[in-house]
């Protein structure tokens, strides 16, 4: 079994902003997404996300997995239970509201009635641009930054380093447990082990798991003891770590972070010192269904 | 010790994160990581029709095995792994709740004596669901601040699936993990 990571270089502009300027930045989107209902200033959220986006180059192929994921969840929240059953709305959106269909309409000659509100359906749309904005600048992630880059990128934002040694550790393993994965697979194949099967109940299928899960677990295990006097005897943790893969920042970098911290703060003003934070809907809405 | 007892000094050192818990939470991140990426991407029809991400129980036993610093670390770290194989992207309120599946089983593993008592094997499974239920709890509320669902939305679109299928991941594969590990215990004199 080949582990591919997702990420190469595009030669992008998202490429040349260190990866702790792009943390910063999209931690700064999320904040400011979820700080408010105006559809204004998602709007401006939402295009300032497209941008970023954009500068990194990525395909649809590259990233069609991750959209078909939150496509599901778009569907789910927003047709499902925002526009169908009017769920999703609830303690945003206040009750009642103008009819899109106040007479109900005919389909298949049959008359339905449907309590699809305008502020309902302009809500959809206040919820798309915020999934949205979340979405793109967290999708990229796995896509634009080098796996080596992630214990340092932690490191330098302030965890402890053991902690960002454990994530760089987990990267190093990865490739290793994969192998040791797909061997206890075709062993356990060969030994006529039905993995596969479907059959018996629910509790059946899940302890069929077990051979597979077990050895690989146990065999993790006690090699990890090796490693960790290997570490030891090394001297491991007693002093500060140094780091093969060094970040740099440059002026863009703090560009990218300055950017990222006056829209928070100035999302965060208007939201909560102007009164935007709340979902409205604007009058131009009401205008297209009357 | 060459026992199945874990020792009084072990018990001691709940929030101890030295060289071993560095190394067995990295390996365990990377474990939960493989496993959900080859139930994800390989398409393994292992489970049938069930929901197909047995790699829930690693964090729960490595919390189990190993304190509550490692148990987070294996599912807060494992699933942002997982999904950076994926290609899933970057959700940081779910990460956090795996995280929190793997430290309160880890809060109980004062509680386990021998890996394959019953009465130890009893307080993982409570664990288990404790685990799952704040652990999911958490990261199925948070959708209702970062995507303005309702509660109902919540509970029965993103909480009760995922609570549903982990918590019978866990409860069924925890204990077979707890009396192999007791293997490896007994046999190394850990």
């Amino acid at each position: 079994m080949l582990v591919a990571w997702n990420y190469r270089y595009r030669n992008s502009l998202i490429d040349r902003i260190d990866p702790r300027a792009r943390l910063i930045f999209s931690f700064a989107v999320l904040i400011a997404a979820t700080s408010t209902w105006n559809s204004l200033l998602l709007a401006i959220i939402f295009m300032i996300s497209i941008l970023w986006y954009a500068a990194a180059k990525l395909s649809w192929k590259d990233t069609k997995r991750g959209w078909m994921m939150i496509s599901i969840l778009l569907f789910t929240m927003i047709v499902v239970n925002t526009i169908i059953t009017g769920g999703g709305a609830g303690g945003v959106v206040p009750e009642g509201g103008q009819l899109v269909w106040p007479d109900g309409f005919n389909l298949f000659g049959r008359h339905l009635t449907f309590g699809l509100t305008v502020e309902r359906l302009w809500f959809a749309v206040a919820q798309l641009m915020r999934i949205l904005s979340i979405s793109l600048v967290f999708i990229m992630i796995p896509y634009t930054m080098d796996s080596r880059a992630y214990g340092v990128t932690f490191r330098k934002l302030g965890l402890p380093d053991r902690l960002a040694y454990t994530m760089e550790l987990s990267f190093r393993f990865i490739p290793t447990l994969a192998r040791n994965f797909q061997v206890t697979l075709d062993a356990q194949r060969a030994r006529g082990f039905e993995l596969d099967s479907v059959k018996g109940g629910i509790f059946n299928k899940i302890k069929r798991i077990a051979p597979l899960i077990i050895p690989v677990t146990m065999n993790a295990i006690v090699s990890s003891e090796d490693i960790a006097n290997a570490m030891d005897l090394r001297g491991f943790g007693q002093q500060k770590r140094t780091w093969l893969y060094e970040l740099k920042y440059h002026w863009w970098d703090y560009a990218v972070i300055a950017f990222a911290v006056i829209m928070l703060g100035g999302v965060l003003f208007l939201a909560f010192g102007r009164g935007m934070r709340l979902f409205h809907v604007p009058q131009w809405w009401y205008g297209l269904f009357n | 010790m060459y026992s199945n007892e874990v020792s009084k000094q072990e018990k001691k050192s709940l929030w101890r994160f030295g060289t071993k818990e560095v190394v067995y939470a990295a390996i365990g991140a990377a474990l939960y990581a493989v496993v959900t990426w080859a139930f994800n991407v390989w398409q393994i029809p292992g489970a049938g029709n069930v929901g197909v991400r047995p790699a829930v129980v690693l964090p729960m036993f490595f919390g189990i095995a190993f304190g509550p610093i490692v148990g987070f670390i294996t599912g807060f770290v494992g699933n942002i792994l997982a999904d950076l194989l994926s290609g899933y992207g970057f959700w940081v309120w779910w990460d956090l709740g795996n995280g929190i599946m793997g430290l309160i089983p880890g809060l109980f593993s004062v509680l386990i004596t021998n890996y394959k008592s019953g009465g130890s094997i009893l307080r993982a499974e409570i664990s288990v669901v404790l685990g799952v239920l704040f652990g999911m709890g958490l990261a199925a509320v948070s959708e209702m601040w970062v995507s303005g669902a309702d509660m109902n939305t919540v509970i029965f679109g993103n909480f009760l699936p995922a609570f549903l299928t982990n918590v019978l991941w866990g409860l069924v594969l925890l204990p077979l993990l707890m009396v192999a590990y007791s293997a490896i215990v007994s046999q190394s004199g850990r």
